[in-house]
């Protein structure tokens, strides 16, 4: 299998690889995937003021799962939550030039970057209800 | 023959006793003696075989799962032993021949440590079970 220099370099040097405390305030976690499968997925996201401030991942899986989860959490840093609704897996394959049978990686980065928005959003709007 | 075989398993025990002791939840699949002397298949958990291979590229290894394949199944024998999917998904199988050297076996207990750690550093599942979580019982969403 050959890997892109990118999937090789994110695998060897991953970005902001940690966890954050999932009752953080503003901390989004998504996690995807299953161990039956292959791989598993967690992405986390800082939010202040509707901006990504920070974000993190750990990822049980093959390299360009590692790689794909790596740079989505490059991406979403200083991404208000608007934009990052917009990434979508194929920047991810182009950027790092996937092959077929890998694609399925970076569907679930986007799959893991919606979980953790859908997570923030919930934790946000559940502190309303309680402000109320 | 005899004399290499007897080197082969000698060289094949220390491998397997020296990574199965410095590594917590790793497991030996097949039978512990009644195996190729040159054959060695150890399921790592919490780690999954093809990053192993990845991080281990100068060593000649094979991972029990069959990533690549279009249906992202892993090994039917390690499953046919009764090895459960997941570890079947972490295995490794280094094959030992007659021209291995001592160094190399060294090298690779040292390699293997490295990147099992390394990896579980990075994986959900291995912070999840440190956090006394039973992986059995999270309802996983299957893709």
């Amino acid at each position: 299998m050959a890997y892109s220099d990118k999937v090789v370099d994110h695998f060897n040097n991953p970005r902001n690889m940690g966890s954050f405390k999932k009752d953080e305030e503003g901390v989004g976690t998504g996690m995807v995937g299953a161990p039956e499968c292959g791989d598993v997925m967690k992405l986390q996201i800082k939010v202040q003021n509707d901006t990504i401030v920070d974000a993190k991942f750990k990822t049980f899986g093959c390299g360009s799962a590692i790689a794909s989860s790596s740079l989505a959490t490059e991406w979403l840093k200083g991404k208000t939550i608007e934009e990052a609704q917009k990434i979508k897996n194929t920047d991810i394959v182009q950027e790092l030039n996937l092959p077929p049978v890998k694609i399925h990686c970076s569907v679930l980065a986007e799959d893991a970057i919606k979980a953790a928005l859908a997570d923030y959003q919930k934790k946000a709007d559940g502190a309303l209800v309680d402000a109320k | 023959m005899a004399k290499d075989t007897a080197r082969l398993i000698a060289m094949r025990d220390r491998l397997e006793a020296s990574i199965m002791k410095a590594l917590e939840e790793s497991y030996l699949n097949g039978h512990p003696t009644n195996r190729l002397p040159g054959n060695l298949n150890i399921s790592f958990a919490y780690v999954e075989g093809e990053s192993l291979l990845m991080g281990m590229k100068d060593i000649a290894l094979s991972s029990g799962s069959a990533c690549t394949s279009a249906t992202l199944e892993p090994s039917y024998v390690l499953r046919a032993l009764g090895v459960g999917t997941e570890l079947a998904h972490s295995s490794i199988r280094f094959g030992l021949g007659r021209f291995n050297t001592d160094d190399e076996i060294d090298y690779t207990i040292k390699k293997v440590i490295e990147v099992v750690t390394k990896l579980r550093e990075m994986s959900p599942l291995y912070e999840m079970a440190k956090e006394g979580v039973d992986l059995k019982s999270v309802q996983w969403a299957a893709h």
